[in-house]
């Protein structure tokens, strides 16, 4: 049993005090939380994905719950970047907690210019490019949505062109609902970016029996919660396999046992996300059970148990 | 502040069929609750299911607090289960809670079904503030399903009932009802229930121009308004293109700033 164990991590160049952040739009942009637990207890706050006008979202119902997870179709409602810096930001600042902000765009030029903004902001520590929200296409007519993170090309186009307006680490955020993983997520790394979160939500729909009617007003939407942890496990123990830059990892976290599992298939980091609506301070809990767990085992850095799965 | 309390359970019992209330013990969360706010209830241990269940406080005691709900599916028929003997996780108080006013001539409490949740602590709160006795209108499927109107008629309110296929009061619609008691100036009306009936409501309120304040219910996953799951529209000419939060911005909204157009739809046909 260790008295004391090291959980700072780096980040692709992100400084961490622990391994633990939180999932993008599951935690707004943190004064919610900080009412159950100190926010600055994090390694890194990620906030709620951020465009350059702000967003309405889509129609409600936006979120069902499914066999141990939920569906949502927000639509990517925010503040807009203007609002962020001027009223969310003093309180992340003031907290003191590294700030990696969720960015998304329209086109690559978009994401540039929203992290070129944050980055002369001083309103950023780090950039994650959503680059896979599911739910910012009308089902309705389109058919079943795209993704940027679906096709390597595109995803080696847009990273490229953030990468060249900012010199914050810059990370990107893959979907899921792809042939093989490991292709989007080398794409991203060969263009620049200094760390790969995976994954995004699956994409998921539910449809009422009685009215027949879908119960998401978008049709479909996102799937997340402990119902796609093995998925995220297993495409993150494949992106950490080819990849040299490092894995975030996230799908439906909810103990530090489940964060364990992802430092042992490869990712140096992971993010809480669903289970922050359960269990407020979830994040802070997987904090204080990863440290339990070093002592235990004899992990002196948190670096010794990643890729340490033993086969 | 709201906080995560692990809750004895004092009482759990069938009301009506198919409808409990739970008693829960919760100091803190009773001492910041107000009428009109909500809580959001784990109904299980397990991670099946996996979001908490946002019910309202009924009533409001030195230490503890009631809810009142209907069992609707798989999270309230595992809540349904739980016993005295046992303790529930609860999160609260959250929302915003009902606005009191004793400027009022008339304070009408409207509510359809399970929609009565809300209304004890309120009732009781007004007369208590006010010095005044609200008049409630309760709408029901039958007889049997007729909810807390002992309660009402012991605090001293006047009880209007109003059922489907008249087993109890009048064979009539509760915003039938609301109507015949020809709300004029001065009074503030107070909903909760289906979404057409607060629709209908709040239609009547603003034929005469009187104050409705209403109670929504949303699915939420967060209840604390980081998910943004849980919105309804707002009326355009007002906000602009905007969705409120049920859970943050509510569930309590003045009538007037939420868009009915779309529930407004085969309500006392």
């Amino acid at each position: 049993m260790l008295a004391n164990v090291n959980l700072e991590i780096n980040l692709g160049g992100l400084v961490m005090k622990n391994p633990v952040t939180v999932a993008s739009g599951t935690f707004g942009y943190g004064e919610d939380y900080d009412k159950y637990f100190d926010i600055s207890r994090l390694g890194a706050l990620t906030t709620k994905s951020l465009t350059l006008k702000p967003r309405a979202g889509n129609k409600p119902p936006r979120l069902v719950e499914t066999p141990a997870g939920m569906l949502n179709a927000i639509g990517l409602q925010n503040v807009g970047l203007d609002e962020y810096l001027a009223k969310k930001l003093p309180f992340l600042r003031e907290k003191g907690v590294p700030i990696i902000a969720n960015i998304y765009g329209y086109s690559p030029e978009e994401y540039a210019e929203l992290a070129a903004r944050l980055e002369n902001a001083g309103a950023a520590d780090a950039i994650e490019a959503n680059l896979s929200c599911p739910n910012v296409h009308d089902a309705r007519i389109a058919r079943g949505a795209a993704f940027v993170a679906q096709d390597a090309d595109k995803v080696a186009l847009y990273t490229r062109t953030i990468r060249s307006a900012t010199r914050l680490p810059l990370f990107v955020k893959l979907t899921p609902n792809v042939m093989n993983i490991c292709e989007p997520a080398l794409a991203a790394e060969q263009a620049g970016a200094n760390a790969i979160s995976l994954i995004n939500t699956l994409l998921g729909m539910a449809i009422d029996p009685e009215t027949r009617q879908p119960r998401l007003a978008n049709i479909v939407g996102g799937l997340s919660g402990p119902a796609i942890r093995p998925v995220a496990l297993k495409m993150v123990w494949d992106a950490a396999r080819v990849l040299k830059v490092p894995v975030i990892g996230m799908g439906g976290i909810c103990e530090a046992a489940d964060a364990i599992q992802f430092f042992l298939a490869g990712a140096t980091a992971v993010a809480v996300g669903s289970m922050s609506f359960r269990q407020p301070d979830a994040a802070a809990r997987v904090i204080d059970g990863i440290e339990a767990y070093m002592k235990r085992h004899n992990v002196e850095n948190i670096a010794g148990l990643v890729k340490g799965m033993r086969i | 502040m709201p906080t995560v309390s692990e809750c004895a359970i004092l009482a759990h019992h069938q009301v009506a069929p198919g409808h409990l209330r739970l008693a829960v013990q919760c100091p803190k969360i009773a001492r910041d609750a107000r009428p009109g706010q909500f809580a959001m209830i784990q109904v299980s241990d397990s991670l099946y299911p996996f979001l908490r269940r946002p019910m309202s406080f009924e009533r409001i005691f030195e230490d503890g607090v009631t809810f009142l709900y209907k069992v609707e599916g798989e999270g309230t028929r595992l809540l349904a289960r739980l016993t005295p003997a046992q303790t529930v996780s609860v999160q609260g108080p959250l929302g915003n809670g009902w606005p009191l006013e004793c400027g009022f001539k008339r304070h009408i409490l409207v509510a359809g079904g399970i929609g009565v949740a809300p209304f004890p602590a309120l009732a009781e709160k007004i007369k208590q503030v006010c010095g005044k006795m609200p008049e409630v209108v309760l709408g029901a499927r039958s007889r049997d399903y007729l909810l807390c109107e002992n309660d009402f008629r012991r605090m001293g309110c006047t009880v209007y009932v109003a059922t489907d296929d008249g087993t109890a009061g009048k064979k009539a619609s509760a915003t039938q009802v609301l109507a015949e008691l020809a709300p004029g100036p001065g009074t503030r009306l107070y909903a909760c229930g289906p979404m057409a009936m607060m629709a209908a409501t709040s239609l009547i309120a603003e034929q005469l121009g009187i104050d409705c304040q209403v109670s929504l219910e949303a699915q939420m996953a967060c209840g604390t308004g980081a998910c943004l799951g849980c919105v309804v529209e707002a009326r355009r000419e007002l906000e602009g293109e905007k969705m409120v939060r049920v859970c943050a911005d509510g569930p309590v909204f003045n009538a007037a700033t939420i868009d009915w157009d779309r529930h407004r739809v085969d309500y006392d046909r």
